[in-house]
């Protein structure tokens, strides 16, 4: 069988990384605004006003900052900093993962650092 | 297709939260033991990727707009675990800091856009890869990643019909409609990105470390 891997090249990792970030700061502000797949069907169907958010302290609600004037640099600046937060927390998660006994690589769950 | 707070019942969001959590401790689990240090950056960075692709809705057909998952794509690149845990992450992430999909339904969107889609996508991958030998691959992907997302959408539809929102069938025709349009983009982009970060690996062809790193990704 013929197989395939994920591969190492670091040029096409950077060029990932360029449009990761491309797209969530130039590309975010040219989104649709039309209701999505489910919010279409919820609204066709009349339970649209069902919907609440229970999360009151979300701090960007609807990618947007609040007392930004220009919505496209509001919506670049989230993606940015959504992009960074996901970053982060899979690092950091991942990172904790191996640490804590990925065991292939040389078993160093509990003595190796 | 993120669920805000209110679509589900108490009795569906409270069991799709445990559930969920389930899903998501086991994945770790797995990850934890199929994960390879170098892998970190690349995950993260994939990471970072989904949701910024899931942040540009496309308009389709002038009446609904989409936008790109990541389930599929995902798993295909680092196998369904991990794949599942990229997803929870990214609509934690979504639901806290943006109000994206609500905190009651974390756990059913988890269900349905990380695990099915993830798994779904990844098993027809693999299935296709197999019975016809690696040719093929990227038509393969498109339609693993297009039928990834008309599952995810039948989940989010059985989950509304459990709750009594609407009837099962008016629920499934209406979301695996849309998304059966939805799913296009999902399919391309998909294709787009595996095509480009993924190669062929010659297992066993070379000695030692291009060996060892052939094995995971054979089965991965």
């Amino acid at each position: 069988m013929k197989a395939f891997r994920i591969t190492a090249h670091r040029t096409k990792w950077m060029v990932m990384a360029v449009i990761t970030v491309a797209t969530a700061a130039l590309l975010s502000p040219w989104a649709s605004s039309r209701p999505d797949g489910l919010e279409r069907v919820a609204e066709d169907h009349g339970f649209l006003h069902q919907a609440t958010a229970w999360n009151k302290l979300a701090p960007l609600p609807g990618y947007e900052l609040t007392g930004m004037k220009w919505t496209a640099v509001s919506a670049g600046v989230a993606g940015l900093i959504g992009i960074a937060a996901m970053a982060i927390v899979l690092w950091g998660l991942t990172g904790f993962l191996t640490r804590s006994g990925g065991g292939r690589n040389g078993q160093s769950a509990s003595g190796g650092d | 297709m993120h669920i805000p707070d209110g679509f589900l019942d108490a009795k569906t969001w409270i069991a799709t939260t445990v559930i969920g959590a389930g899903a998501v401790s086991y994945s770790l689990r797995k990850s934890r033991l199929s994960l390879e240090p170098n892998k970190i950056p690349m995950v993260a960075l994939i990471g970072a990727f989904v949701f910024a692709a899931q942040m540009i809705n496309f308009p389709i057909a002038g009446a609904t707009s989409g936008h790109f998952l990541g389930g599929a794509m995902t798993s295909i690149l680092f196998g369904p675990w991990i794949g599942t845990i990229v997803m929870a992450a990214v609509l934690l992430v979504q639901a806290i800091v943006f109000q994206d999909g609500g905190i009651t339904v974390l756990g059913a969107n988890i269900l349905c856009t990380g695990f099915i889609g993830s798994f779904t996508g990844y098993g027809i991958y693999m299935l296709g890869i197999r019975m016809f030998k690696g040719r093929g691959r990227a038509i393969l992907t498109f339609i693993a990643s297009w039928i990834s997302i008309v599952a995810a959408a039948s989940g989010v539809a059985a989950l509304l019909a459990l709750s009594g929102t609407f009837e099962l069938a008016t629920a499934m025709k209406a979301m695996v409609g849309w998304h059966m349009l939805i799913g296009i983009g999902e399919g391309v982009i998909t294709m787009l990105v595996t095509g480009y970060l993924m190669e062929r690996s010659t297992i066993l062809a070379r000695g030692g470390q291009t060996a060892y790193e052939g094995v995971p990704n054979n089965r991965a």
